[in-house]
């Protein structure tokens, strides 16, 4: 595995984390869990909206870096 | 509708500039002796990017103003300030516990993702009984590196929590580590890089402690 391709999936890795800790961990205070929470596709609808948003960004950085100017 | 970020102790003061979801002001709440801190939003039924992005943010700025953050599950929204109480009073004796727990903690997240698979590489067709012998001896193998792993950075934490049982990763877990013993953990992560450079071993954090909120009500 390349330097550039460790960065990537530890960057993956980091947001899968984030968005896991977020949705499926962390204390419920209420007495019980709502559904929406409770049902898993909603983890990860959350977290490709998470990931292409983070791409997308990256890409724009890439661009900026690529044309050396700033934004 | 109320959001709810979580449970703080010795917090000086709101972060200033930092709003929640929907852009909503930060406010203090204390019910039974706890320190609530939450958002006015409006109620919905998806999780949107921006929200989650929000709760995390709020989180992260109370973990570094705290002297204690319980962080609450995303997903939960209240009506109003008395089911808010009522909520949080008859789970008054968990959070204490949770609080106590995490104190002085800081968690981290740990994915050892194995290189390759010795099973898919057998030659020719073996017998199924060699199959069979075959794959447990890897799977033993397996669970003694991730075992190897998992010890000493435990060994470091107030509490560990290891997870997906059913995950191809070698082993994914959390540690709730006291911050002085911070330093000492990081050095036993790359301690543990170096000895197993054939692995891929993500350590993510430092996060606030999301895994251990819930252990106050027994659960991990």
């Amino acid at each position: 595995m390349s330097m550039s391709e460790q960065q990537t999936l530890k960057h993956q890795v980091t947001l899968l984390e984030l968005v896991d800790r977020v949705l499926n961990r962390g204390v419920v205070v209420s007495g019980d869990i709502t559904l929406s929470v409770a049902d898993v596709d909603l983890v990860y609808v959350g977290l490709r909206v998470l990931l292409s948003s983070v791409a997308t960004l990256e890409e724009s950085r890439e661009r900026i870096s690529a044309t050396g100017a700033g934004p | 509708m109320i959001h709810l970020y979580g449970v703080v102790e010795e917090l000086a003061e709101l972060p200033p500039a930092v709003v929640g979801v929907d852009e909503g002001p930060l406010e203090r709440h204390r019910v039974e002796g706890l320190e609530l801190i939450v958002s006015r939003t409006v109620e919905r039924n998806d999780v949107t990017q921006a929200a989650v992005l929000s709760h995390a943010n709020v989180v992260e700025e109370l973990m570094a103003r705290s002297g204690a953050v319980l962080p609450a599950r995303f997903g939960h929204t209240f009506t109003d300030e008395q089911e808010l109480a009522a909520a949080v009073k008859t789970k008054a004796s968990e959070l204490a516990r949770g609080l106590k727990l995490v104190r002085g903690c800081l968690e981290f997240g740990l994915r050892a993702l194995s290189g390759d698979r010795a099973s898919q590489n057998t030659p020719g067709e073996p017998s199924g009984r060699d199959y069979m012998r075959t794959r447990l001896a890897e799977e033993k193998a397996r669970q003694r590196l991730a075992e190897e792993l998992h010890e000493p950075l435990a060994r470091l934490s107030r509490a560990s929590t290891r997870f997906g049982g059913a995950s191809p990763d070698l082993l994914q877990a959390a540690y709730l580590v006291p911050r002085r013993d911070v330093a000492a953990f990081g050095d036993e992560v790359r301690r543990l890089e170096a000895a197993h450079a054939d692995l891929t071993i993500v350590c993510t954090g430092p996060w606030p402690p999301y895994t251990f909120a819930a252990n106050g009500e027994g659960e991990a």
